[in-house]
């Protein structure tokens, strides 16, 4: 391994023209994902973190959504510079990506079989005989029983769990070094979901792959993940190895979100969530898009916007984007 | 909120919901669906029951078949003394005033050609004697501001508001015939968490000002814990255990209750290294042709030959609280703790 990453994202920037006039879905993200860790992309609706994710995999909707800034760099290679055709293929052997909802992502008139073996005959030139096989062991991989009796099922004789099991499947037919799995488990039942996390994991491990995984649930990624980046209204917030983040939150909306779960171990407890609502993207607050909500916001919040930062006195990569992020970990600033 | 001893407001008894499937080209009934497969509880007046099960154990129907929006097939809900499956249509409308809904999708569910105040003084016409109308203009704003809502904005459609404010709306609406019982069908869950928390806060406000009984159905773990007195797990249409909150929570006996319990996500699981997760396989089965005996079965780890043929009661089992598990037992954690120890699943 090498110490450059193997994505590294500067200064992101993603315009959307909507009827209603042209937002910032994403405003200036930098972050780098390493070879072989996982990333865990967290923020609310509106957040900009799904944008971000299509922004690398180049799947935007055109021609409302465009990168207007930045420059995303995969294992030394501009994505956003370079031909797009080479890019295209780039994204489609080494970068793969997982959805939410498995049903839509799956063509429903082909057999799964077809569909996951269809990876190894467009990428690899694989007869249907080879990629027929290929996928019976995908499927088995990724805990599909009695895989090859039902390699020639439908996607809607499988359930949401199997089906997800199967995006699995197709994402890591090629062998990918960067999985971006975007609430992969949101649709699911929790036991089921305890069950992805589990194979997203293992096969990371098996693997060697990065993977990025994006939700709103802090929870979920709490097990799996090796550092965060909470983002907010097209920004990064905070960011840090994640259990530094979640032990020592120095974001006042990371700090809210955290208070925002109802804890198993305390019942009953009055929560002390995040007061107000996500900001409209059309019509951000001028500042820091967070000081309406924020309990310690001053004058200076609405008038300054504040950009990561390292935090006196935690581990240098550990990154908050308020000024008033020493406080915020102390507790020195009481919330009005 | 502490149970009174007196009778329980609800109680429903072998209820039994179930679909007909028809066949594509003739539409005839080749099958049933048993939704709900006998579920019996009470609710007594002021608590919070909660109802939890993952999609398909027919938590969604029993709600929708004890207010009457599904027909039952056999069994009985008794509303304060009126049963409802055998009653007329009069007392059904005077029973449906006093059990209220508020549903998962806030948008779905509003009407999006009337305003905010036409939607909340909705219910008025169909039930003229609980606000006069000279009076509506008032109740609706009281109505709007007791949820947080500004009631400036009584004029404003559904699309203008944001996803927590329309379930404030609906919940402003669920409120306007003044309800004993109000059924919140996964009333949080499709919210951000920040704004899911908001809204708790606001439900238990309203409990404690109001005196409101709550049926709180939702699939998330936490949230449930967070909210009720009592909880009831379904599992494929039946209960599978039923108790106190702290004890459901402490004292799991069912091994669907136990698995459930491990799975759901911990903020920060460095805190409980002890904490063994529980991950069973498979999924649930189809409700159309559902195990014989214990329905679990296909998935338990302990499942032995009589869990095919017997199918176990909802019965206090060690002497704690009642449980369908002919193994019934507790994890092997020391009492007080998640589930933890020796246990390791099979399969």
């Amino acid at each position: 391994m090498t110490d450059t990453p193997l994505l590294s994202v500067r200064d992101l920037a993603v315009r959307f023209r909507t009827g209603a006039g042209q937002v910032r879905a994403v405003d200036g993200v930098s972050f780098d994902v390493r070879r072989g860790e996982t990333l865990a992309v967290l923020g609310e609706s509106g957040s900009g973190k799904s944008v971000t994710a299509q922004a690398i995999m180049g799947i935007l909707p055109r021609p409302a959504g465009e990168v207007v800034a930045g420059s995303i760099v995969y294992d030394g290679r501009d994505l956003l510079a370079e031909d797009p055709n080479r890019v295209r293929k780039l994204r489609g052997d080494e970068i793969a990506m997982v959805f939410q909802d498995p049903l839509s992502s799956l063509n429903p008139v082909f057999r799964v079989g077809w569909q996951i073996g269809e990876m190894f005959r467009r990428h690899r030139g694989a007869s249907r005989r080879d990629a027929r096989a290929a996928a019976v062991e995908l499927m088995e991989r990724v805990g599909i029983p009695a895989a090859r009796r039902r390699v020639d099922d439908f996607p809607h004789q499988f359930s949401g769990g199997m089906r997800q099991r199967i995006m699995i499947a197709m994402a890591l037919a090629l062998k990918p070094r960067l999985l971006i799995a975007d609430e992969p488990t949101t649709a699911l039942d929790v036991t089921v979901q305890a069950q992805i996390m589990r194979l997203l994991a293992d096969l990371r491990r098996e693997e060697g792959m990065a993977l990025v995984l994006i939700t709103h649930d802090l929870g979920v990624v709490a097990d799996v993940a090796d550092r965060a980046l909470l983002m907010y209204a097209g920004r990064a917030v905070e960011t840090g190895d994640i259990r530094e983040v979640y032990d020592h939150a120095a974001h006042p909306y990371t700090r809210g979100l955290m208070a925002s779960i109802p804890d198993l171990d305390a019942p009953r407890e009055r929560l002390t969530p995040v007061r107000g609502a996500p900001p409209n993207l059309l019509d951000l607050p001028s500042g820091c898009s967070f000081h309406p909500r924020c309990p310690h916001a001053t004058d200076r919040c609405s008038v300054d916007d504040p950009v990561l930062r390292p935090i006196d006195g935690r581990p240098e990569e550990h990154r908050s984007a308020c000024h008033y992020a020493e406080e915020v970990l102390a507790g020195e600033r009481e919330p009005v | 909120m502490s149970a009174s001893p007196s009778e329980p407001l609800l109680s429903v008894r072998e209820l039994h919901t179930t679909f007909p499937i028809r066949s594509a080209l003739l539409r005839r009934v080749t099958g049933h669906i048993q939704a709900v497969a006998g579920v019996s509880f009470d609710l007594r007046p002021g608590e919070t029951l909660g109802l939890v099960g993952e999609s398909g154990s027919g938590k969604s129907t029993l709600a929708r078949t004890v207010i009457g929006l599904e027909k039952a097939a056999s069994g009985t809900v008794t509303f304060d003394g009126r049963e409802l499956t055998s009653a007329s249509p009069a007392e059904l409308r005077a029973a449906r005033r006093d059990i209220q809904m508020i549903f998962q999708d806030p948008y779905s569910s509003l009407n999006p050609r009337r305003t905010a105040g036409q939607i909340v003084a909705e219910a008025w016409e169909i039930h003229p004697d609980v606000v006069s109308r000279s009076r509506w203009r008032d109740e609706v704003s009281d109505l709007l501001a007791r949820v947080g809502l500004d009631p400036s904005h009584a004029d404003r459609y559904p699309h203008q508001f944001s996803g927590g404010q329309r379930q404030r709306l609906g919940i402003a609406r669920a409120l306007a015939l003044k309800p004993k019982i109000v059924i919140c069908d996964e009333a949080v869950s499709a919210l951000d968490v920040s704004i899911q928390a908001q809204v708790l806060n606001l439900l238990a406000d309203l409990q404690a000002d109001l005196g409101l009984t709550y049926l709180f159905i939702a699939h998330d773990l936490s949230v449930v814990r967070h909210v009720a007195d009592r909880v009831a797990v379904m599992y494929l249409g039946r209960v599978v255990e039923v108790a106190d909150q702290e004890e459901i929570f402490q004292r799991p006996t069912h091994p669907y209750t136990q698995a459930l319990l491990s799975a759901v996500p911990v903020p920060r699981p460095w805190d409980q290294p002890q904490r063994e997760s529980i991950i069973i396989g498979g999924d649930v089965p189809s409700p159309a042709d559902p195990p014989s005996g214990c329905r679990f079965r296909t998935r338990c780890w302990k499942a032995q030959d009589v869990c095919a043929q017997v199918e176990p009661a909802l019965e206090i089992r060690l002497g704690l609280h009642p449980s369908a598990c002919h193994f019934a037992e507790l994890l092997s954690a020391a009492p007080g703790n998640s589930p933890e120890g020796s246990l390791t699943p099979g399969g």
